[in-house]
């Protein structure tokens, strides 16, 4: 743990403290507790990872299938996602809607989302109660139920979820619009929440097979977080999940790749937004390969803070940018680094994209200081501490190590990569992929 | 790897979706408590699947954790919550006054100086500010509601005294430098502009305007563009001066601490704060309920936002525990008629629900929802039969039980983080509620009867509800008729003023 110097520089001007903080500081960032979980596989292929946490009686449960957007079939995008709606639909035990109603009886709460590479359902109850939550995702995995009309209301539903979240929000459609265009083959391509012409050719054969082939205990990771004994989480976990059969026949993984890009995209749209956006976008690799860890600094340089580089140039400095950030979407397939800035009026695109292009630039042309590399260290460092404060935060992180690193210690372990970033490593990635010939710019102007 | 927060962050100030669509919180309707407890008295059934619930592990006792509450001579309450597990400590202060506190004609004002407390304080620039806070892995936040205005600092432990110095700073001492009044003057117009193509914004800022009349509660807390564009310098030190004093604050210490070294700190940095005489609360009464239906047009909406409501209740009454219950049966967690009906039932919308907003003079009931334009009358017809349900028929003996079971079994999760913790402490201190309220929170529940929801139902008046639709007037207009609305007003949405009488701008 990092001894900060408290009195007698807490009398100083800030800007003081921060100068002797970096020379103090460069490699000692507090450290987030372990998690100290412990992961069974049984015998139909379930993984199950358990941790303790008795300061509140309650018990967090995860239950994420590896399965996402990007394994949608084309002509059946958004399906993961709505296929995900149809679990709260009823099983053999369970009637419709009963599944979050009963957990909601006895004080409980449950929710699920789905993400390009996952899908994910958990719910929050007294640890009591830990056997009914077993039981119920067991029902649901084992039996789920699905008539004509359940699916189509249910459809209605989640294209009102699009028009929700995507068609009425002022930039609500940005990530489509960079997806569509900074892909060409990979699923990636199109995001978890689909297209409508998609959503409405699915159908409940779609659902059948969708379910049979993802919805298997092979397929699955269960994560529980809370006040019980790790035994006997165990044990009831076997009990209620063990006896859903394995699936025959292997879960796919193919998936197209993304053939490397070629030369610089451009690409101009009009939407009727606000403010004018521009978008520099790079390809990146997957998550869990070295270069990802410098690019999760690179971004925290760029873009946490008001002190960072991109906030302090483009909207403190210059003003040219309502907002402006750059973030490594690291995921299970290789992804996308972008940089957005939502133009001020007054201002040019041109400008902004210099702006942009300049700070992805700089990062190339010089190593960042020790002071920046510091802060950056610190700053994950805290996100590590205050993003494992609940159940759901640390079941979250080792659910994620579970199924994207087939290791639950990466939990931890990924923090120390983080760590071990050096201010070269971030040069070199910002060399190799903030590159003209890997990037798309994408401007998004009202309608002309 | 961990999310990436600060694409998160700077998404969710533009409210850009991120990369994932989820269900909306618990659906939780009619659920039979008989399906739980009959489990109670069966055996573990050998046989797979079991075609009843499992039996509950032993119960286990909740209790509130323990925190103290400190008060310094100037007044400044302080709340300690020490809580080991993680190495860091928040730092949340409240001044108790918002954006209702805004100067008469000058909306806008409270928003403004919360938003400059961090950009300049105590002879430090705003870059020095950021540069201090950013270096330690820390975060500095401020914000307002309509009653109070915050400012949070997160730091690890061992930075406590530099967090509490800063925060001093911020809180005290902000410089509100010409220069950065002009830069966050430029953020907040483009902001207004973002905001007012956002149709839940809207539909909010129209709803409360309409429920809470020239009642301060009603005014748009971020300005208007002519307000924000009319602001000065001298606003912000006299509102900083009549409202932010150390008898008017409230300041939580949550996390890996020891009482003692807080309390010592506390009183390095703030112990030569000034006590200082609070201006009188505002006179101000909200309207009687009248109905009201407003249309605002937004002829390329893919969607029309929908609230309904009227004015509640302050948040300290009575017989709070019992509209809390009759709301959550009406559109809450653990029960939501309105879930049940227009998403499962009709598959109109993908969210459902209503709550009440609860603040030191007065209060709001809401209900909302989201359709496309074609299912808005009906949407609107379905949300007002609910409203009337509540006062035509009693709440039923399940239905109560099960809202009971819900608020009650739930408590535990309402502590679970040190932040969890120190939000009810610093909610009872703020509204004035007895302390002792958070431990018997749970007993004051069980109590509440049959007659207390019908006592409690007689706060709605459903014949006198205000109603907004945000959205394309021209296919939702003709369904209004039909389903019994023929009166109702169309604003385009580029002709709206809250702050006029008539809603509309003048010519």
């Amino acid at each position: 743990m990092r001894l900060r110097p408290t009195e007698a520089t807490s009398r100083l001007p800030a800007v003081l403290a921060l100068a002797a903080l970096a020379v103090v500081a460069a490699d000692a960032a507090p450290r987030p507790p372990r998690l100290d979980a412990r992961q069974v596989t049984l015998e139909n292929g379930l993984r199950v990872v358990v941790l303790e946490d008795h300061s509140t009686p309650i018990v967090h449960s995860q239950l994420w299938y590896h399965v996402g957007s990007k394994d949608e079939r084309p002509g059946r995008t958004g399906f993961a996602h709505l296929f995900e709606h149809m679990m709260f639909k009823g099983s053999k035990n369970v009637r419709p809607d009963m599944h979050a109603s009963l957990l909601a009886s006895v004080g409980g709460e449950s929710n699920a989302y789905t993400t390009e590479d996952v899908t994910v359902f958990w719910s929050t109850l007294p640890a009591r109660y830990l056997p009914l939550v077993l039981w119920l995702e067991a029902d649901r995995m084992a039996s789920l139920k699905v008539d004509e009309e359940t699916f189509r209301r249910e459809r209605e539903v989640v294209k009102e979820e699009r028009r929700m979240r995507v068609e009425n929000q002022p930039y609500g459609r940005l990530s489509e619009l960079i997806y569509e265009h900074a892909f060409a083959v990979h699923p990636y391509r199109h995001t978890t929440v689909g297209s409508m012409k998609d959503l409405e050719a699915a159908s409940i054969e779609d659902v059948r097979e969708f379910y049979r082939t993802y919805y298997v205990p092979n397929n699955a990771t269960l994560v529980l977080v809370g006040d019980f004994e790790a035994d006997e989480a165990i044990a009831l976990a076997r009990r209620h999940l063990g006896p859903v059969p394995r699936s025959p026949r292997p879960v796919p993984r193919e998936r197209p790749v993304e053939p490397p890009q070629a030369r610089l995209r451009r690409v101009t749209l009009h939407e009727n937004w606000p403010l004018p956006v521009i978008v520099v976008a790079h390809h990146i690799p997957a998550d869990g390969q070295a270069d990802s860890y410098p690019l999760v600094v690179a971004a925290k340089i760029l873009s946490d803070g008001q002190s960072s580089r991109i906030f302090r140039s483009l909207v403190y400095e210059k003003q040219l940018a309502l907002s402006a950030f750059g973030t490594a979407n690291i995921a299970e397939d290789p992804n996308l680094f972008f940089a957005v800035a939502v133009v001020q009026p007054g201002h040019d695109l041109d400008e902004a994209e210099r702006a942009l292009v300049a700070e992805l630039d700089r990062l190339a042309a010089e190593a960042v200081s020790d002071g920046e590399l510091a802060r950056a260290r610190n700053q994950l460092a805290r996100d590590y501490i205050v993003g494992r404060a609940s159940n759901q935060q640390k079941a979250t992180h080792l659910a994620h190590a579970a199924v994207i690193h087939g290791d639950i210690a990466s939990a931890d372990r990924e923090f120390d990569l983080l760590m071990e970033a050096t201010a070269a490593d971030v040069q070199r990635v910002a060399r190799t992929y903030f590159t003209p010939a890997n990037r798309l710019i994408l401007r998004v102007l009202p309608p002309s | 790897m961990i999310a990436p927060s600060a694409l998160l962050c700077a998404l969710a100030v533009l409210a850009l979706p991120v990369a994932q669509a989820s269900l909306p919180l618990p659906v939780a309707q009619a659920s039979s408590p008989a399906a739980v407890s009959v489990s109670a008295s069966q055996s573990q059934a050998p046989k797979w699947p079991s075609s009843r619930p499992p039996r509950p592990l032993a119960a286990r006792d909740v209790r509130f954790p323990a925190y103290e509450v400190k008060t310094l001579p100037n007044g400044l309450q302080v709340v300690v919550v020490v809580h080991r597990e993680q190495p860091v400590v928040s730092l949340r202060a409240i001044v108790r006054a918002g954006s209702a506190n805004d100067p008469p004609g000058r909306p806008g004002v409270a928003a403004m100086v919360s938003t400059l407390l961090d950009q300049g304080a105590a002879g430090q620039s705003a870059q020095q500010l950021a540069e201090a806070i950013d270096g330690v892995g820390g975060t500095l936040t401020t914000g307002l509601g309509r009653d109070l205005s915050f400012v949070n600092a997160v730091v690890m432990k061992g930075d406590l005294a530099f967090g509490m110095r800063l925060l001093a700073d911020v809180l005290c001492r902000p410089s509100f430098a010409p220069e950065e009044l002009e830069r966050q003057r430029q953020q907040v117009l483009s902001g207004l502009k973002v905001a007012y193509e956002d149709p839940s914004y809207l539909a909010d800022l129209v709803f409360d305007r309409l429920v809470y009349g020239a009642h301060p509660y009603g005014l748009p807390g971020n300005g208007t563009v002519a307000s924000v564009q009319a602001l000065t310098r001298d606003d912000l030190a006299a509102f900083h001066a009549a409202h932010y004093a150390p008898n008017n604050t409230l300041l939580a210490v949550v996390g890996d601490v020891e009482v003692e070294e807080v309390m010592a700190q506390v009183t390095s940095a703030f112990g030569d704060w000034a006590r200082r005489e609070l201006p009188p609360p505002s006179p101000a009464r909200p309207p009687d309920p009248a109905r009201r239906l407003v249309v605002i047009d937004r002829p390329d909406a893919a969607q029309t936002e929908i609230r309904v409501g009227q004015i509640g209740v302050p948040r300290k009454v009575d017989d709070h525990v019992a509209i809390d219950l009759l709301i959550k049966i009406l559109g809450g967690a653990g029960a939501n008629r309105l879930h049940r009906v227009l998403r499962i039932e009709r598959g109109l919308t993908y969210s459902a629900s209503a709550e009440m907003e609860c603040l030191q003079q007065s209060g709001q009931f809401v209900a909302q929802t989201s359709t496309r334009a074609e299912t808005t009358g009906e949407a609107l017809r379905l949300m007002v039969n609910e409203f009337a349900r509540l006062k035509r028929e009693r709440v039923n003996d399940r239905e109560l039980a099960n809202a009971k079971a819900y608020v009650t079994g739930h408590f535990p999760l309402t502590i679970e983080t040190p932040e969890q913790i120190a939000t009810q402490v610093l909610n009872a201190l703020f509204y004035g509620l007895p302390l002792r309220d958070i431990e018997t929170y749970r007993q004051r529940v069980n109590i509440v009867s049959l007659e207390d929801m019908a006592r409690a139902s007689l706060r709605f008046q459903p014949d006198r509800l205000t109603m907004v639709l945000v959205g394309r007037a021209e296919e939702i207009v003709p369904q209004l008729g039909r389903v019994g609305f023929p009166k109702f007003e169309v604003i385009p949405a580029g002709a709206l003023d809250v702050l006029s009488a008539d809603l509309r701008r003048a010519r």
